[in-house]
């Protein structure tokens, strides 16, 4: 029973991860007043991109590269949503159906071999046909990882896990107790007001846009090498939308989406072992509406405008900025 | 005398207006210094040269005997100059200790928010202000806000404060705890300008006053040396010649009377305290006063836009209090929005769309679903016509007519008795010629009492006093979300009005 | 409202324009397409794929009938759900819910064919009109509950519709995973075939015939709501300023909850398009994301009906040629989404042209250091 709870936590931590590490980025993104739709995209790219680049040059360069990725996709957005002023929500789909078309379009076994030989031409016939790579190795955290029961559950696990736990605790730190921090906060809630007491509301949005994507594509490597090394098309599956909906439940605080990843990892791992039981042969699917039904929720309750202030939500989120009245 | 600022011929030009003519100005330390003025006079101007937001076209300015050039609010800042805007530029969802900090040029990395929260809380204590520096802005009152806003200057260390009409969202215990704390500023050598048009505030807390009118200075006394009278007298300049054109008022039936009516300001605060009003059919009700103390509020209770909080609208003899703007329309109300051209049409849409943005819904204009395109048209070339709307086409966007062009539309629309065929019963016309130019306002003007000889009762809502006095039959002056007077044709002069509109006649009561 | 910007070479000032000359959307959205082929023809390229045989089949999926026929299938429902968007974004609400209204649209047709083969309910000749019916109305449902919430409360429609569109897509995996699989289907996650008189074969006998009806029908029925009916001016009122729209006696959320109400319901037809029309039963994601390309497809269109019904079937015949380059150069389909994404970018992109004037003033000595 022990080693049962053991797993599911184990897995848990696992599949929140990757909610995490894709919400975290996101928070800082909103919290200046953009909204990242593109996210989904991104984390595809990260995904494909981590694929072939880890059979090519290893996991080092794969994480690298994904990052690059999505900071690459992110300035497109920025430059559309915050110079262009257009509307946010379309361009950011636009740029989740790129992503999505381009990987499913680079990882395509024919073309996938074209790139992989052009990148490494010593590459041996086997890894220019298979559609796995190889994982991310687990470390145990010495002393951490004997605690009984949550020991394994936080504490052997692969380095982007690990960063996902310091980026947490450092991102909330920036966001709320620093100058960077206020800054940030500040142009997500009243960008004219901070433009008046000289922050550069531009800068600031995209920065905090470039952070989202580079974090969408973090997110999309470790979907790959870290947690599922194996190539299906479109293998995000919308988790890029559950991590926006995981960025509402989190209230737009790093910590909270700590805990909200876990849960809806959890929800995830609960779904499977059901399946893997073959108990409930249904309900899997209405665990997986689970996430959503929630954020719906949570949406309607942050609609109540004394909850929405209490919370904070950002105020100028999706509303381009400029000086002139226009 | 130790001079901090120093304004010296000052010459600012908008186009088609001198909005400041020569200005003299000096603040000293350790004075408040009130700028008194209407509504247009240049006060605002003045205060945002000297604050950096414009370049004057002429003339110098001095901070504390050096001459200096403002090229930002950042220029102004560094010399010691804050200032507090009518609205507050506060972030609503963050601390106090936030929002001041933010502005700070010398802000750690790591915000120290102990050391930080000490020395906001030293600051309000010493002005005795109860303020905790983790409040978050939205949990503060009106006069709290205020206080922050003070304290985000202050804490800058600034010793030259402009405060821009800072008592109208003040309630008379807040406004006497920040008169306090002005003179206490003062006692410590810094220099306040306030800018305000209520003369009793003048006397309240000022050291000395400046009394500006159509761009010019026209005096600059102590306060201890002049009076009320004398003031409201430079402020509204000398009586103007009544003319007594129009028609005698046909005391005919009454077409709506509000009752005790009470109504929040987007701001949440009181802006209509039991506001009494009845108008009749032919005749023109006036309201007076400063922008801001209550009159939009009004006319949108009056046409459903707004939530009445109390009272009573009553309107052909129907309560309409809270009701749709729907069934207020249909019972024959005419609505011409402040603001018109961001209020009042669609400037995307076409011209004919904005005509019939009302009407489309009625017969013969549509049935049950399906819209008459025909009868529209054909019926908008005519409205065009009459309303002298000049536009090569009825098909163009509404955004390509000129504001009195706009007005004209507007104007078309609403009381052509589209709908319902009669005319109007009641028009409520909020500020209908700001901003308009000469022809255009003329046109408006005979409009409105082209449709009191019809029998129309009509709400009249403007700044102008020239323009009250020559279209009402009866003028309430509003102050304060009250109306604290109303006068009839022939018994008012323009001194009249002026005080009665800048006395805080509504505390004495 | 003008912005001036020094380069070495002169002043290049931008001007926002007072009105959206036709012309200029006419020649951008055609440029945005031309743009797209380009950029996936130097990927092409740079991957080391003969582009021109390529695009010469492309070509082909527009010429030759059968190919063509596709197309048209393919373009059902795009057409349909794209009409319902145009009626949503023109009044401001962002329906990005199309995709699930398109699922429980087809679960509305299923599931009244499937009352009609197990329990024998309802006759053959009613069959068709009622299944009409429903997912009409399941699609108008499911777009009804976000428009409710963003009348009454003021909730985000963008987020609430996009999180219902995968609650659908699994309750379309529950039903046919479940109580809607064929017992005679071996354990696959299918529904039983439809009965033809179940299919879209009215016309010609053919789906694509019948479809191409349903899309001009659809678009007829847009243009006269929008352009003719007094909902479709208020529709538009409220679309370009909420303010303005109560001002004028409108019932704003009554407007709202309608208008999501049709263009959910066209979204819900474009399901039943497709189960039965272009499948023939219900399988698990059926769509290939048909009601995410309506918003592409929307866009190109400038949300007007007719040359929504032109888009559909360009973006049907670029689905078509995905299917014809896969299988015969072994080019991935993906590359038609991608092709679809980088038009969808530049038709966007294209919109700051529509907007805003570039003038070359030249060199202006007073200005230059």
């Amino acid at each position: 029973m022990i080693d049962w709870i053991e797993s599911v936590l184990h897995i848990t931590v696992q599949m929140g991860t990757l909610y995490l590490l894709a919400s975290l980025g996101e928070i800082y993104a909103e919290r200046s007043g953009i909204l990242n739709l593109g996210l989904e995209g991104m984390m595809i790219m990260g995904a494909a991109l981590s694929f072939i680049f880890t059979l090519a040059y290893g996991h080092f360069a794969a994480i690298i590269i994904s990052i690059a990725a999505g900071i690459l996709m992110s300035l497109v957005l920025a430059v559309m949503a915050i110079h262009m002023r257009l509307n946010q929500v379309v361009a950011g789909l636009a740029i989740t159906m790129l992503g999505l078309g381009l990987s499913g379009f680079l990882a395509f076994p024919d073309i996938r071999k074209n790139i992989l030989l052009s990148l490494n031409p010593a590459l041996p016939e086997q890894a220019l046909m298979t559609q796995e790579a190889p994982k991310l190795p687990e470390i145990s955290i010495p002393l951490l990882s004997n605690i009984p029961i949550i020991g394994r559950a936080f504490f052997h696990h692969n380095v982007l896990v690990y960063v996902s736990y310091i980026a947490a605790l450092v991102m909330w730190f920036i966001l709320f107790k620093t100058r960077i921090g206020l800054s940030l906060r500040s142009v997500g809630e009243d960008p004219a007001t901070a433009d008046s007491l000289g922050v550069n509301v531009f800068l600031v949005r995209y920065l905090a846009t470039v952070i989202s994507g580079g974090f969408a594509g973090l997110a999309g490597a470790y979907l790959f090498i870290g947690f599922h090394p194996f190539w299906q098309e479109g293998m995000t599956a919308g988790k890029g939308f559950i991590a926006l909906a995981l960025v509402i439940l989190s209230t737009w605080n790093p910590l909270r989406a700590v805990l909200g990843a876990y849960l809806f990892g959890g929800i995830d791992t609960v779904q499977y072992r059901l399946q893997l039981f073959g108990l409930g042969a249904q309900s899997p699917y209405f665990l997986a509406m689970l996430p959503y039904l929630i954020t719906i929720i949570t949406l309607i309750l942050i609609s109540f405008e004394n909850l929405r202030k209490r919370i904070g939500v950002p105020k100028s989120l999706g509303i381009p900025y400029s000086r002139e009245q226009d | 005398m130790d001079e901090l600022v120093g304004l010296r011929g000052i010459v600012k030009r908008f186009p088609g207006v001198v909005a400041n003519d020569h200005v003299d100005f000096t603040l000293r330390r350790g004075e408040v210094h009130a700028l008194l003025g209407e509504n247009g006079a240049g006060k605002t101007t003045l205060m945002n040269i000297l604050y950096g937001l414009y370049k004057p076209d002429e003339g110098g300015i001095y901070i504390k005997g050096k001459r200096v050039k403002l090229k930002s609010p950042r220029d102004a800042i560094e010399l010691g100059i804050g200032m507090v805007h009518q609205n507050f530029r506060l972030i609503e969802g963050h601390t106090v200790l936030e929002n001041i900090v933010l502005g700070a040029r010398d802000l750690e990395f790591v915000i120290d928010s102990k050391r930080r929260g000490e020395e906001i809380r030293r600051i309000a204590e010493n002005y005795g202000w109860k303020i905790d520096p983790e409040m978050k802005i939205w949990q503060l009152s009106a006069g709290e806000k205020q206080q922050v806003e003070l304290l985000k200057i202050l804490y800058r260390g600034a010793d030259i404060l402009i405060l821009d009409e800072p008592t109208s969202v003040l309630t008379p215990q807040e406004t006497r705890e920040l008169f306090r704390a002005l003179r206490r500023m003062a006692s410590e050598g810094k220099g306040i300008i306030f800018i305000t048009h209520k003369l009793n505030e003048v006397f309240e807390v000022s050291d000395r006053v400046t009394v500006m009118r159509k761009g010019r200075v026209v005096v600059t006394e102590k306060t201890t040396e002049t009076t009320q009278e004398q003031l409201a007298n430079y402020m509204v300049g000398r009586p103007v010649v009544f003319r007594p054109e129009i028609a005698e008022a046909v005391s005919g039936e009454e077409v709506a009377r509000v009752i005790d009516l009470e109504a929040l300001s987007d701001k949440g605060i009181p802006a209509l305290r039991k506001v009494n009003l009845t108008i009749r059919s032919g005749e023109i009700v006036g309201i007076a006063g400063v922008s801001g103390n209550g009159q939009v509020e009004l006319a949108e209770v009056m046409a459903g836009l707004r939530k009445a909080t109390g009272g009573r609208v009553i309107i052909a003899g129907v309560d309409v209090t809270n009701k749709d703007p729907r069934k207020i329309i249909e019972l024959g109300v005419a609505y011409i929005p402040p603001e018109s051209i961001k209020w009042g049409i669609i400037p995307d849409m076409r011209i004919v769309d904005n005509l019939f943005l009302k009407a489309y819904r009625y017969h013969p204009y549509s049935n049950k679903l399906i819209l008459n395109w025909r009868k529209i048209f054909e019926d908008s070339e005519r409205l065009v016509r009459d309303f002298e709307v000049i536009t090569p086409n009825i098909f163009n966007k509404a955004r390509s007519l000129s504001g009195g062009n706009i007005q004209r539309l507007i104007l078309a629309r609403e009381l052509s008795g589209i709908i319902g065929g009669g005319i109007p019963k009641l028009i409520v016309a909020a500020y209908p010629t700001k901003g308009l130019d000469v022809g255009a306002t003329e046109f408006v003007h005979k409009t409105l009492l082209k449709y009191k000889k019809l029998g129309s009762g009509i709400l009249f809502i403007s700044e102008d006093l020239e323009e009250i006095m020559m279209l009402s039959d009866r003028i309430a002056v509003m102050l304060e979300g009250r109306i604290t007077g109303i006068l009839h044709r022939g018994e008012t002069n323009i001194e009249r009005l002026g005080l009665l509109m800048s006395k805080a006649v509504a505390e004495k009561r | 409202m003008s912005r001036k910007i020094n380069t070495p070479f002169g002043v290049i000032r931008i001007e926002r324009r007072a009105a959206y000359p036709r012309h200029i959307a006419v020649l951008t959205t055609l440029l945005a397409v031309l743009l797209a082929f380009l950029a996936v023809a130097i990927i092409l390229v740079l991957i080391g794929i003969d582009f021109t045989a390529a695009f010469t089949l492309i070509v082909e999926s527009f010429t030759k009938p059968e190919l063509m026929l596709n197309s048209v299938k393919q373009a059902i429902p795009i057409c349909l759900s794209a009409l319902g968007l145009g009626i949503a974004f023109k009044m401001n609400f962002w329906n990005i819910g199309a995709e699930g209204q398109i699922y429980v649209g087809m679960i509305a047709s299923t599931g009244v064919v499937l009352l009609h083969a197990y329990y024998g309910l309802f006759d053959e000749h009613v069959l068709l009109p009622l299944m009409f019916l429903t997912s009409f109305a399941l699609g108008g449902l499911w777009c009804l509950l976000p428009a409710f919430l963003k009348a009454k409360m003021n909730v985000n429609e963008i987020l609430t519709t996009l999180m219902l569109n995968y609650v659908a897509i699994l309750l379309v995996d529950y039903l046919i995973h479940g109580p809607w699989r064929d017992p005679g289907g071996y354990g696959f996650p299918l529904s039983i075939k439809f009965p033809d008189y179940a299919k879209l074969l009215f016309l010609f006998g053919d789906t694509a015939y019948t479809g191409l009806l349903m899309a001009i029908l659809g678009a007829a029925a847009a243009y006269l709501i929008m352009d003719h009916s007094k909902l479709g001016f208020e529709i538009k009122v409220v679309g370009q300023n909420l303010n303005v729209a109560r001002y004028s006696g409108i019932d704003v959320s009554k407007v709202i909850m309608f208008g999501a109400f049709i263009a959910g319901g066209l979204a819900g037809i474009g399901g039943l398009s497709i189960v039965s029309g272009i499948i023939g039963r219900l399988r698990p994601r059926a769509s290939p994301g048909y009601g995410y390309t309506a918003i592409i497809v929307a866009a190109l269109a400038g949300l007007n009906p007719w040359l929504i019904v032109l888009a559909s079937i360009f973006f049907g015949g670029l689905l078509t040629a995905g299917d014809v380059l896969q299988a015969s150069m072994n080019i991935p389909k993906t590359v038609i989404q991608m092709m679809q994404a980088i038009i969808f970018l530049f038709i966007l992109m294209g919109e700051v042209f529509k907007r805003y004037r570039i003038v070359f003033e030249g060199k202006s000595g007073g200005d230059m250091p």
